[in-house]
């Protein structure tokens, strides 16, 4: 489990380098499922264990960006630490979890990763395009949450960004 | 609260010292036989009309309560931001001190969590600096440790008020009033775009936060102490604000389903609900319908706003390009 950024630890994912054989091709194809603490994002995942599951030469990386509000929504650097602390160990978890549903699937233990970034970003949906660049996936999945039109006029929409942002992957977007 | 009635040390003034520049600034009769002076804010409810405030070791003698002037109802009285005389140069400023605030705000059906930020409200005082459509002012710390915004006092009306105070019939108002207005409003935008660009947000945009600065006769943005917690679209909620904007000054006000029904308008019987702001659904956004000479240009960029839409603006420079289509439409 990585936690990058605010709070360094040990990378757990595979990197885009570590994906090559000696002959330079890619070993798997690599699948970044993109997910929140919501009921949607474990669609994303429930439906990546069973359409990919049995499937060889795939792995995947489970991976949740946890966008930090600016330092004066905090009244004190520890409130913000511990703020980011809850939010990181909570993910964490979530993302142990949605590794097994995978495993548990039919994808080898060493070919699910998770991965769980907590900074101030201001979109999520570029956050992801980073990691998946960083990662050299192949496929983003990510969940269509169900907002209103209201709420995705003054909000946005994480799946309706990244369907229009310009990416060198493939996008699933589970309904 | 820091009440010192001797402030000397380093380049402070003593209490006579600050009696002698109070009497160079008001009548003789309105100088406060006894005069306190506070270098620590922490509670505002404390500091009263003759006080003097000694921020960075500089007098200024504090006024009345500015208030909230808003949609014509009676001014609330913020205790918090103070009308005061700068007893070295006698500008009179408007001192800001710090009222912590997070509270849910409510759009339409939508409820975020905002806070009211001094930290960032300083902030965007430094990066405007010099810029001619922003309130000027700088920040310094009290004895107490808050951030003090120091502002300029901008002399001049609200547009919520220049709007409403035009008597002229709409069709009238829109051939002569509007198209200087228009350009008034595209340099508005570009100043959001300056903010945005430096990954700023305004955060409370409306009519009634922007002044007509009378020297320079040029609309200037006002108070960026609100911050809101985002999610995808950092900006949406400044754009919002901007589509009000660009309705209230294209509308002569918001045109409204009540107003329509009180003229008994035969307009009503075309409204739909997709004509409506996509927020504030009794305001009607598809103006073309009411008032049949506005271009289509216009009418184009306000129905990305009204909830008939299936395309919003992601940044303010989609806006402003579309914003300048109107701009060579109507001239």
């Amino acid at each position: 489990m990585n936690s990058s950024e605010e709070k360094p630890g040990q990378r757990d994912g595979l990197s885009k380098r570590e994906n090559i054989d000696s002959t330079g091709l890619i070993k798997d194809r690599h699948i970044l499922i993109a997910v929140d603490d919501s009921k949607s994002s474990e669609r994303a995942v429930l439906y990546v264990a069973d359409f990919l599951g049995d499937a060889p030469g795939f792995c995947a990386t489970i991976f949740s960006l946890v966008p930090v509000p600016e330092a004066e929504f905090f009244k004190t650097g520890e409130e913000r630490a511990a703020w980011i602390e809850e939010r990181q160990s909570k993910m964490e978890h979530l993302l142990k979890i949605y590794r097994q549903i995978l495993i548990q699937a039919g994808f080898p233990e060493d070919k699910v990763f998770t991965e769980v970034v907590t900074k101030e970003y201001s979109s999520v949906a570029e956050g992801i395009i980073d990691e998946q660049e960083k990662l050299g996936s192949c496929t983003v999945v990510v969940a269509r949450h169900r907002i209103s039109k209201e709420e995705e006029f003054l909000l946005g929409s994480t799946s309706n960004k990244l369907l229009h942002m310009p990416k060198n992957c493939s996008l699933w977007i589970i309904e | 609260m820091g009440l010192n009635k001797t402030v000397k040390g380093g380049r402070g003034y003593s209490y006579s010292e600050i009696r002698e520049l109070i009497s160079l600034r008001v009548a003789p009769q309105r100088v406060p036989r006894n005069v306190n002076i506070i270098t620590d804010t922490s509670d505002f409810f404390r500091v009263n009309y003759n006080d003097v405030l000694l921020l960075n070791n500089r007098p200024y003698l504090v006024r009345n309560s500015e208030k909230e002037g808003r949609f014509g109802l009676d001014d609330e009285p913020k205790f918090w931001v103070r009308r005061s005389i700068d007893l070295v140069d006698g500008q009179t400023k408007i001192i800001k001190m710090v009222f912590h605030e997070d509270f849910k705000m409510r759009v339409g059906d939508l409820v975020f969590d905002c806070i009211r930020s001094p930290r960032k409200e300083a902030r965007i005082l430094d990066k405007v600096r010099g810029h001619g459509r922003f309130m000027q002012g700088f920040s310094v710390e009290d004895a107490g440790g808050n951030c003090i915004r120091i502002i300029d006092r901008i002399k001049g009306k609200r547009l919520y008020d220049m709007i409403l105070e035009s008597g002229v019939p709409h069709e009238d108002y829109f051939a002569d009033h509007f198209p200087p207005l228009l350009d008034e409003f595209i340099e508005l935008v570009k100043a959001i775009k300056f903010l945005h660009d430096q990954g700023e947000k305004h955060g409370d945009i409306r009519t009634d936060h922007l002044i007509l600065d009378n020297e320079t006769r040029q609309y200037r943005w006002i108070d960026f102490d609100f911050n809101y917690i985002h999610r995808e679209n950092r900006f949406g909620y400044d754009l919002f604000g901007l589509g009000n904007i660009l309705a209230f000054i294209a509308g002569k006000g918001f045109l409204t389903l009540q107003g329509l029904k009180q003229d008994n308008s035969a307009v009503l019987r075309q409204l739909t609900d997709k004509d409506m702001n996509i927020i504030f659904k009794n305001r009607v956004y598809n103006l073309k319908k009411v008032y049949p000479y506005i271009p289509d240009s216009l009418n184009f960029v306000l129905l990305h706003f009204s909830l008939g839409t299936h395309i919003f603006y992601d940044t303010t420079a989609d806006f402003f390009s579309d914003l300048m289509e109107v701009k060579h439409e109507l001239k």
